[in-house]
């Protein structure tokens, strides 16, 4: 194929690819807020160590998106 | 700070550039200076992002009264939120002793991530991906050398098999242990800062960018009147992101701070 198709073609593979490495990260949080959200619930005078736990945990799964929304850009 | 490229604005929903790092460009501030061409504006903002932490800590704390006027009560209050609720909380006792380097880092991503939202700059430092690398790097050496001043060379092993790990599986452990701590670490520390800057820049620069060139364009008769609303959509969809940078900026500092104080303090007390 010519240059300009698989030019065409890098790019919309690189979006594919950051969909689909979004899928993981946003389920991972979604649960990680919900069972933090259950816990907070459950016993109110833990919710800021709960909250600052929530914090850690969603900035390790957000990292994974991250990354590949920057390969996006290498790509 | 420039919308510097050209944008064909009757056929395209939204005006790209067409490299997006081409928003990222280094323009020297003084070009002609032979002394200072080789200024840029990140140079600029990065000593005004240091001399405001500096500044906020010194000012707000020289004269202390008992009862706080409001500035002292404000930086007592950054300082508090470091110093109790991230170093101590976190690290636990001897968590004092890294207090001036947390206080530091996180109000210097603090002030360098806002500068994404105040208005005449628009421009976080920490998009340019030297800052939070460097950041990291520092962060990374502080809790290495912490670990070998408190364990001793046992800081390795304790590193690369936790207690408990049988003894057929500790190759791989060990392997994973290390590439995890020594080099996933620091790097997913700067890249998690570096992404969400460079991201929310992107889409500010890319929205706002487009509603102004169509909504101008509409004001000086040029496109009609569809271009003007799809500007004003993209302004709104602006408007919105703007406000979540301001959370993401004040979010990611507390984070890359939070995440070095857990970082030291497994160093320091392997125990937990």
């Amino acid at each position: 194929m010519d240059a300009a198709a698989a030019e065409v073609l890098k790019g919309a593979l690189a979006v594919i690819g950051y969909g689909l490495a979004a899928i993981g990260p946003g389920l991972g949080i979604g649960v990680l807020a919900g069972n933090a959200v259950q816990a907070m619930a459950r016993q109110p005078e833990a919710a800021g160590m709960v909250r600052t736990t929530m914090f850690l945990g969603i900035a390790f799964t957000e990292a994974l998106a991250l990354i590949g929304f920057v390969l996006f850009f290498l790509a | 700070m420039i919308l510097a490229f050209e944008c064909d604005a009757e056929n395209v929903a939204m005006c790209a550039p067409e490299n997006v790092s081409d928003l990222f460009v280094f323009h020297p501030l003084f070009p002609d200076s032979e002394l200072l061409s080789w200024m840029t504006r990140t140079h600029v903002l990065m000593v005004l992002a240091a001399f405001l932490a500096i500044g906020l800590m010194y000012f707000g704390l020289r004269k202390r009264r008992l009862v706080p006027t409001k500035f002292q009560l404000v930086a007592e209050s950054a300082f508090n939120f470091v110093d109790q609720g991230i170093a101590k909380d976190v690290i636990g006792h001897g968590g004092q002793r890294y207090t001036p380097y947390l206080l530091s880092i996180f109000l210097f991503i603090l002030f360098g991530n806002l500068f994404e939202v105040t208005p005449l700059v628009n421009f976080p430092i920490t998009s340019r991906m030297a800052i939070p690398a460097f950041l990291a790097l520092v962060t990374w050496f502080i809790f290495v050398i912490a670990g070998i001043a408190k364990q001793g060379l046992g800081y390795f092993g304790h590193l690369l098999w936790p207690p408990g790990v049988p003894v057929a599986l500790k190759p791989l452990v060990g392997v994973i242990e290390f590439i995890s701590t020594i080099f996933v670490r620091p790097f997913s520390l700067a890249v998690r800062l570096f992404a969400n800057l460079v991201a929310g820049h992107v889409m500010l620069s890319l929205l706002l960018g487009t509603a102004g060139i169509f909504i101008w364009g509409f004001v000086q008769g040029d496109l009609g009147f569809g271009k003007a609303l799809t500007g004003g959509a993209w302004f709104l969809l602006g408007v919105g992101i703007f406000v979540f940078e301001i959370l993401v900026a004040v979010l990611q500092a507390y984070i890359f701070t939070l995440l070095s104080a857990v970082y030291i303090q497994t160093s320091v007390h392997p125990e937990h």
